[in-house]
């Protein structure tokens, strides 16, 4: 366990290190907080509906952590996988896999961390107050925490199509747009018609963004712990996707080199 | 002048042919691509349709006018990432010294950069654009032509500010991801429904990331042209292809050679 600690630690101080890649990051977060919050006040002025920004602001602020917070670990192991520096690696005694995913998370962590406290700031100067109390700001925080090192399972999940597909860009984008849409990073599902609902309710993005993300203002622990199973379940499911492709990959590798 | 401007012209379709040709190697791939970027770009219009569903308007602005947004700003991508979406790579060339490969060439180092990555999957943009300005109701031989000018107009801005965004790579050391993040900045400002921005905003929207190019003054020249909003549209552009150019070639003129030896 040490040396996976000792890779989180070390690219933890490698993107902590990159200040510039950091404040841009933050000018992004702060440039969507602005439009959103701008949107919704224009909203709620229109529909005579107070309060409205002050929801939204703060589910999207915990929403774009998430996203935003992706290191893209599918182009690493991308490049791994194509260039053949990936069987350099899987004969350590260290699993390829976690290493990368442990430093994934390392770099993960930094930006996450870093844009809570700033969007945090932010939110509260626009909005006043948040829509959850004070006690369950630390629950709401771990577990979107939680929701972000999931989401680079599913990347690593996206990495691993290298397998079968010349290029994973597309799909990495049009798996963040489902994102978005099936799981409601950017406008909550609650708005969305019943029918669309019903549908993303069967995806990995309802259960991995909207039902950790909804707790902000729907805070409850029969919603809390719908969201933690409904979690479990999918990693689950995504993980033994990972294990077959992972088992498929370093066959190829024995077989044909690196 | 002329004979080299004609030269990189003839360069400039000579490698267009060659990327589709090669991105023709692998046809069902190619095309998944492009399809998975026209669902990927009508997910997100997605989105905003369900938003003007529950309301008709945000603050005047219909679906109409969202879908000619969306029509501007996914040519205009289109073009860009067509066309010059090598661009982009200027920080990472900068950081690893690839740069200096660009430098040596007899031709100009700027366009060789531009070219040097397009991704075929960008059709999609235009299949996207061209749908949703069908789908507008704005549809009439006068607007298409306009819509194709605004797109038009609207990839030279966006490659001015992809050009001043990745310029920093010359004054501030690793900045890929700032580049990028500014660059997403103004894309994401500029697919927001304009008429939410009035009084400062809008002064914010116009000058200092100025999305509203993008997405105000093109919309508005379609259902309400006038020479003179399209005279202030042309040169606002130009002033910023003006500038991009300008920070490109003062960031060169700081920039040292990495030292790496290489040949294009």
């Amino acid at each position: 366990m040490i040396k996976y600690w000792s890779l989180f630690l070390v690219s933890f101080k490698q993107a902590w290190n990159k200040k510039a890649n950091l404040s841009g990051l933050l000018f992004f977060l702060f440039i969507l907080l602005f439009i959103y919050n701008r949107l919704w006040e224009v909203i709620a002025a229109d529909s005579f509906t107070s309060g409205l920004n002050r929801t939204f602001i703060w589910y999207l602020l915990f929403a774009e952590m998430i996203i935003l917070s992706n290191p893209k670990i599918d182009r690493i192991l991308f490049d791994d996988i194509i260039s053949g520096t990936m069987a350099y690696y899987i004969n350590k005694p260290i699993s390829f896999f976690f290493m990368r995913y442990v430093e994934a998370v390392g770099t993960m962590s930094v930006s996450f961390f870093v844009m809570g406290g700033f969007g945090t700031l932010i939110t509260l100067l626009f909005t006043g107050k948040p829509p959850f109390e004070w006690w369950q700001f630390p629950i709401i925080f771990i577990m979107c925490y939680l929701s972000s090192c999931i989401n680079i399972i599913m990347y690593t999940a996206i990495g691993m199509c290298t397998l079968w597909l010349a290029s994973i860009r597309t799909l990495a984008m049009a798996i963040e747009r489902l994102a978005f849409t099936l799981g409601g990073a950017i406008f909550p599902l609650s708005i969305y018609p019943e029918w669309f609902i019903n549908i993303a309710q069967w995806t990995p993005f309802y259960s991995f963004y909207y039902l950790t993300i909804k707790l902000v203002y729907d805070f409850s622990f029969s919603n809390l712990f719908h969201a933690i199973f409904l979690n479990m379940f999918w990693i689950l499911l995504v993980g033994s996707f990972i294990a077959l492709s992972y088992h498929k990959l370093t066959k190829r590798i024995n077989i044909y080199g690196g | 002048m002329a004979a080299n401007l004609k030269n990189l012209i003839k360069l400039f379709f000579y490698i267009q042919k060659s990327n589709l040709k090669t991105a023709f190697l692998n046809k069902s791939d190619a095309f998944v691509n492009v399809l998975m970027m026209t669902i990927n770009n009508l997910s997100f219009i997605f989105m905003w349709w369900i938003i003007f569903q529950d309301r008709n308007s945000i603050n005047g602005w219909q679906f109409g006018q969202m879908a000619l947004l969306f029509a501007i700003g996914n040519n205009a991508f289109g073009f860009f990432a067509l066309c010059t979406r090598g661009i982009q790579l200027i920080p990472e060339l900068i950081e690893n010294g690839n740069l200096d490969n660009f430098l040596t060439s007899p031709q100009n180092s700027l366009f060789l950069i531009a070219t040097s990555e397009a991704t075929f999957a960008n059709w999609g943009d235009f299949v996207t654009g061209f749908l949703m300005f069908f789908l507008s109701g704005y549809v009439s031989w006068h607007t298409f032509g306009i819509m194709l000018f605004c797109s038009f107009m609207g990839f030279i801005l966006m490659f001015a500010i992809r050009l001043l965004a990745s310029s920093l790579a010359f004054f501030v050391s690793d900045s890929q991801r700032l580049g990028d993040n500014i660059f997403i900045s103004f894309l994401t400002f500029a697919s927001q429904p304009a008429s939410i921005f009035t009084g400062w905003y809008k002064v914010i929207f116009l000058t200092i990331l100025p999305a509203g190019l993008l997405s105000f003054v093109p919309v508005n020249l379609i259902t309400n042209f006038s020479w003179s909003e399209c005279l202030f549209f042309i040169l606002a552009v130009l002033f910023f292809f003006g500038i991009s150019l300008f920070a490109y070639h003062t960031g060169l003129k700081r920039y040292s050679s990495g030292n790496r030896f290489g040949v294009r």
